[in-house]
């Protein structure tokens, strides 16, 4: 993480629905895919599920279609 | 998409130290960091990926402060009674300027939660060195490890503490390890390790 701050990525975070580990498997195929995506987790931990991405970009409304296109629900964590 | 901010972040770190040295890890979420800190879960996740990485990450910064504390002014050749004065008064000064951190960093020696090995070397180097030295030059004798940390450094800690909570024993009056008294634990202990 400390080498993250090195960087120049745009750290964009959602709450979603996505609640195993297993569907935390099936959409890193997606994300993983995408080459705009640097990295990325969710925190099942977290009462929101919160899907964290480090992107090249700053614009969270192709994350989101991207994952509900999975199946799962995801709308940017807001203040 | 927010940026990130040093101040913002140095306080979500101050407060995930109190949390945990008040409730535990279990009583740190990321939804009760934000309230403590005043700031929205988001923000949180600005910084850290969950709750694991924070923990760790102010595992790593700390021990950094900590390595830099005790490392000050102090001469890994010096002779071991003057040596461990100043590891005395280093780690003394440390544990008063941040008594949350003291105690977190107790609390991480004993969580499986946090990687400890990959940490800083040189506070480590620094003091094997130390100790090998005066081996070496027969200023103490050689000891397991353990026993010698315990013997040199645990009734530091401990009088620390005692001073810290203002209390030691009941019926006693409040305890103040003030120079006199370092001096006079500082004597035993080196009176303790001589050869």
């Amino acid at each position: 993480m400390n080498d993250d701050k090195l960087t120049d990525a745009f750290v964009l975070v959602f709450k979603t629905n996505i609640n195993t580990p297993r569907q935390v498997k099936s959409i890193g195929v997606t994300l993983d895919h995408c080459p705009e995506i640097l990295k990325w987790n969710v925190d099942l931990a977290d009462i929101d599920r919160v899907l964290r991405i480090e992107a090249t970009h700053a614009h969270c409304g192709p994350v989101i279609e991207l994952v509900r296109r999975a199946g799962y629900a995801c709308e940017e964590l807001t203040d | 998409m927010r940026l990130r901010d040093a101040n913002k972040e140095a306080l979500i770190r101050e407060k995930a130290i109190e949390l945990i040295v008040n409730h535990g890890f279990d009583g740190l979420s990321m939804h009760k960091l934000a309230k403590a800190a005043g700031v929205s879960v988001a923000t949180i996740y600005i910084y850290f990926k969950d709750r694991e990485d924070l923990i760790q990450q102010v595992f790593t910064d700390e021990s950094r402060k900590m390595t830099e504390a005790t490392l000050r002014n102090f001469d890994p050749d010096a002779h071991f009674d003057e040596g461990l004065k100043r590891q005395w008064i280093n780690r003394m000064n440390y544990c008063l300027e941040n008594p949350y951190s003291m105690t977190f960093m107790e609390q991480v020696k004993h969580s499986p939660l946090v990687e400890r090995s990959n940490v800083d070397t040189r506070f480590l180097q620094a003091m094997q060195r130390f100790v090998h030295n005066a081996i070496d030059r027969k200023e103490i004798m050689p000891l397991p490890v353990e026993i010698y940390w315990s013997i040199a450094f645990a009734p530091l800690y401990q009088l620390v503490k005692f001073h810290i909570a203002g209390k030691s024993m009941p019926g006693r009056p409040p305890f103040v390890f003030d120079e006199e008294k370092i001096n006079l634990t500082l004597g035993l202990v080196l009176k303790a390790l001589k050869p």
